[in-house]
């Protein structure tokens, strides 16, 4: 499915869901009023024996009715947003209510390396940054992600699927619940959960007055203890009646999601076997998919599998049957499940062989350049935002291949993560070099100015979009900072960035990813609201960012004009090439702010304008593919570094 | 009316006490998954001692004492580390795994002094270079060490503030966390540095 569709579709669906969970509230505020008339007629006519006085429910005055209203509306939403505070952590909280512990890429284990290189390679090809892995205890097959975005995102793997599946079928898996990330069913199931514990709430204040009542009677007669033992009985019965539709209604959503991830999955992996396969290990496996975690309920919309077993009820499952979902992708499957003896799976699993884990896909090939018409590429380009397909996987492992050891090993720390940003942004100037490295010292403890110097040096071969990549690797480290680190680092990254009194093309891209996609995990970002629909309400930013472009891509003004004509002819906008100099790129950043608030549906014209502008001379430049890099990310479109290839 | 109303403040109420807890439980979570850097970090320490060892010994096998007591420090510290990791918020084990650590630093400070004294030893490539190791893995811990004690004080001074701490001890947080001091920490980061250049 097309990335910005399915961008779309999932707000489409939190705004009917948000409708319906409307319309259930209303439902609520009425049977909520009925009952409590009931009981209040109950109540007057508890002592007197004889006839009944309808007319007492006229005496009661309009106000009562609003008061009983809002006393509902108040409860939902309070419990609501008692909701909203647990889970505006994000994937991170979400992960950690499930009793996860954080995967860290120093490890020495086997199975956890093999688990964080499949993540990373799969984040590198989709082009954002590598979510943290969070292990889950648990014997089962099974996995989930979380966030509200690809930048908070997390993913989740159980004990059971790092044990019993090869690395093939963990790939599927992770794939699977990348497609999740991408596609912001994330950001659905984390609504689902805010919305269904309002409705349940009800449920529990109706449960309490029960109880309450209950002790009342115990002690004294029976009979004023009634109506409220009718409103506590009603309550309850709504508030849980409530929660099965709901429930259904968070089954039918969750299951059309499903299927959708499981097709992406082989998309992103051209391996209908890997997911396949995992699919069928919990058929044949005793424990299947299931949670024991407590809170797993909750959330179990959220997971690869089944994470609660409704023998029962089909339609209050969350996901589809397997047999339905493995026929989906392997339609000649002869509906047979292994059998799975975990203890000999778990041996042959640890005897791979650990090396072929790592970066050495060994038959990794790379396309020939074989694209001679631009147009081709410029179409092309607005199919692979948010697609990494096998291509864009071979070419992130190639990436990482071709990176010296130290490197990644300086990437998958919190200290060398630290450092490894510092040294991207060390001048070229031997000079300058010296003085921002003398400042680095005054500023940091421990080695960090020697390592900076070290990793600096190293990086000297690489260019900007390899060092772009290999930031990216280093995210997941980064988010491994304390708060207060990360203030620190911030703030000294800002000041190393604006020591040479200017800010690069470069700097300014390394200082939009981090706030893009660590920010997020240390501080509360604003969401950002869609407020154009067409590119035409944001003609003049357009032409900003084409122009930035166009001045990226040559150093004659004749060729970034011809450049910016043909980006802008392509997004159908009118405008003038601003040739000016843009310093520090405030410009841009005042452009990309608002362009950033286009609709999904909007954005595949911009991207494609973009790539018609960087096309325009049949090569893309180091500058022009990192500032693309940076405004894609600022855009929220990924972009797989796979486009690249061209790069002369 | 009044009803609606005490209900309303009970749910307030209610719900206000649940958030409490929660963030006490999402604090915990925080910093005990901060000590697993520490915990991995460590780990790639005590797997290079014994290789240090073992090329020392080709050169100073008389200086037996002091390769022993490296070998028993580091030992000693890794029962130490394998303790703490087993439960992070267990005061005791973290202080004897901190008490462990500052034994290992300066065992190793003497190693180092003996080192000094053979140029051959100090001059050797595998030595340098395990050397080197250890210093950017020392570094790597102090490094992790912040971000825990960060952590930890982050937990112990919500777990203190008014409203959490009426309800701290009920919920299962009776204590403060410890934080992680090596008393020998200077000593621990300036030692390889200086021996081994």
């Amino acid at each position: 499915m097309n990335f910005y569709r399915a961008q779309q579709d999932a707000r489409r669906k939190t705004w009917q869901l948000g409708l319906l969970f409307g319309g259930a509230v209303l439902s609520l505020i009425v049977l909520t009023n009925l009952l409590v008339g009931v009981s209040a007629f109950l109540l007057s006519n508890a002592g007197s024996a004889q006839g009944v006085d309808l007319n007492l429910l006229e005496t009661i005055p309009l106000e009562f009715w609003a008061m009983v209203s809002a006393g509902v509306i108040g409860v939902v939403g309070l419990a609501c947003l008692y909701k909203y505070f647990a889970i505006r952590g994000g994937g991170r909280a979400v992960a950690e209510s499930l009793g996860g512990t954080r995967l860290l890429q120093g490890t020495k284990d086997y199975k956890h390396k093999r688990l964080l290189n499949v993540v990373e390679e799969m984040a590198l090809a989709a082009g954002i940054a590598v979510p943290p892995v969070y292990l889950i205890d648990e014997p089962s097959i099974n996995a989930f992600a979380a966030g509200m975005g690809t930048d908070d995102a997390v993913i989740g793997i159980n004990q059971g699927t790092i044990d019993l599946l090869n690395r093939e079928e963990l790939q599927g898996v992770v794939a699977h619940e990348f497609s999740h990330i991408m596609n912001g069913d994330t950001r659905i199931n984390l609504r689902l959960i805010m919305m269904l514990h309002g409705i349940l709430f009800i449920g529990l204040v109706g449960y309490m007055i029960l109880r309450s009542t209950g002790h009342r009677r115990s002690g004294r007669d029976g009979n004023s203890g009634l109506p409220l033992l009718v409103l506590g009985g009603g309550l309850m019965a709504i508030g849980y009646g409530g929660t099965f539709f709901g429930n259904l209604i968070k089954a039918a959503v969750s299951r059309q999601r499903e299927f959708l991830a499981d097709g992406s999955a082989v998309q992103y992996t051209r391996n209908p076997q890997g997911i396949g396969g995992a699919l069928k290990k919990i058929g044949g496996y005793v424990s299947g998919s299931q949670m024991l975690h407590p809170n797993a309920k909750e959330a179990s919309h959220m997971f690869f599998g089944d994470a609660v077993q409704n023998r029962l009820a089909n339609f209050l499952s969350t996901h589809p049957p397997l047999p339905v979902r493995i026929k989906a992708i392997e339609p000649n499957w002869n509906g047979e499940f292994p059998a799975i003896d975990a203890a000999q799976l778990a041996q042959q699993i640890n005897a791979e062989n650990p090396l072929a884990s790592s970066f050495s896909g060994a038959t990794v090939t790379v396309a020939e350049d074989d694209f001679d018409v631009i147009e081709q590429e410029v179409a092309a380009v607005n199919e692979v935002v948010g697609n990494p397909s096998d291509e864009s996987h071979d070419n992130a492992l190639l990436v990482m291949q071709s990176t010296d050891s130290r490197l990644i090993e300086a990437a998958h720390n919190p200290l060398g993560a630290k450092a490894l940003a510092y040294a991207m942004l060390l001048s070229s100037d031997p000079n300058q070099r010296q003085q921002q490295l003398q400042w680095l010292a005054s500023q940091e403890q421990l080695n960090i100015p020697e390592h900076t110097a070290q990793l600096n040096s190293l990086l000297e071969e690489s260019d900007d979009l390899h060092q772009i990549t290999l930031l990216r690797a280093a995210m997941p480290a980064l988010k491994e900072m304390s708060r207060a680190q990360y203030q620190k680092f911030f703030r000294t990254l800002v000041d190393l960035i604006k020591s040479d009194k200017r800010i690069e093309l470069f700097e300014w891209v390394l200082h939009r990813l981090l706030v893009k996609e660590v920010r997020p995990h240390f501080e509360r970002v604003k969401a950002i609201r869609w407020r154009y629909a067409e590119l035409d309400q944001v003609a003049s930013e357009t032409c900003v960012l084409l122009s930035a472009l166009a001045q990226a891509a040559s150093d004659q003004t004749a060729a970034q004009e011809q450049a910016f004509t043909q980006g802008l002819s392509s997004s159908g906008v009118t405008g003038k090439f601003d040739a000016s100099d843009d310093p520090n790129f405030a410009r841009l950043t005042t452009a990309l702010n608002r362009l950033k608030q286009l609709a999904p549906l909007a954005k595949p014209k911009l991207i494609k304008a973009c790539a018609a502008t960087v096309l325009a001379d049949a090569n893309v430049t180091v500058a022009e593919g990192a500032l693309l890099q940076g405004v894609a990310a600022t855009l929220d479109c990924p972009l797989p570094p796979a486009i690249y290839r061209h790069i002369s | 009316m009044e009803f609606l109303i005490f209900l309303g403040i009970i749910a307030v109420l209610v719900a206000w006490v649940i958030a409490i807890y929660n963030k006490l439980v999402a604090l915990k979570n925080q910093y005990q998954n901060g000590f697993a850097q520490i915990e991995v970090q460590l780990k790639r320490r005590y797997d290079l001692i014994p290789n240090l060892i073992e090329t020392a010994k080709g050169y100073i096998s008389h200086e037996r004492e002091t390769l022993e007591a490296v070998v028993n420090a580091r030992n000693q510290a890794m029962a130490g580390l394998k303790a703490a990791s087993a439960d992070p918020s267990n005061g005791a084990a973290m202080q004897e795994l901190a008490s462990a650590e500052g034994a290992l630093g300066s065992a190793l400070a003497k190693l180092n002094v003996v080192v000094e004294a053979y140029p051959d030893l100090k001059a050797n490539e595998n030595m340098m270079q395990l050397s080197e190791e250890i210093t950017t893995t020392e570094n790597r811990v102090a490094f992790a060490r912040q971000a825990y004690n960060d952590q930890i004080m982050e937990y112990n001074t919500y777990r203190q503030s008014f409203p959490p701490m009426v309800f701290a001890n009920m919920f299962g947080h009776p204590t403060d966390a410890t934080l992680l001091e090596f008393e020998d920490s200077e000593a621990i980061q300036a030692a390889p540095k200086v021996s081994f250049d």
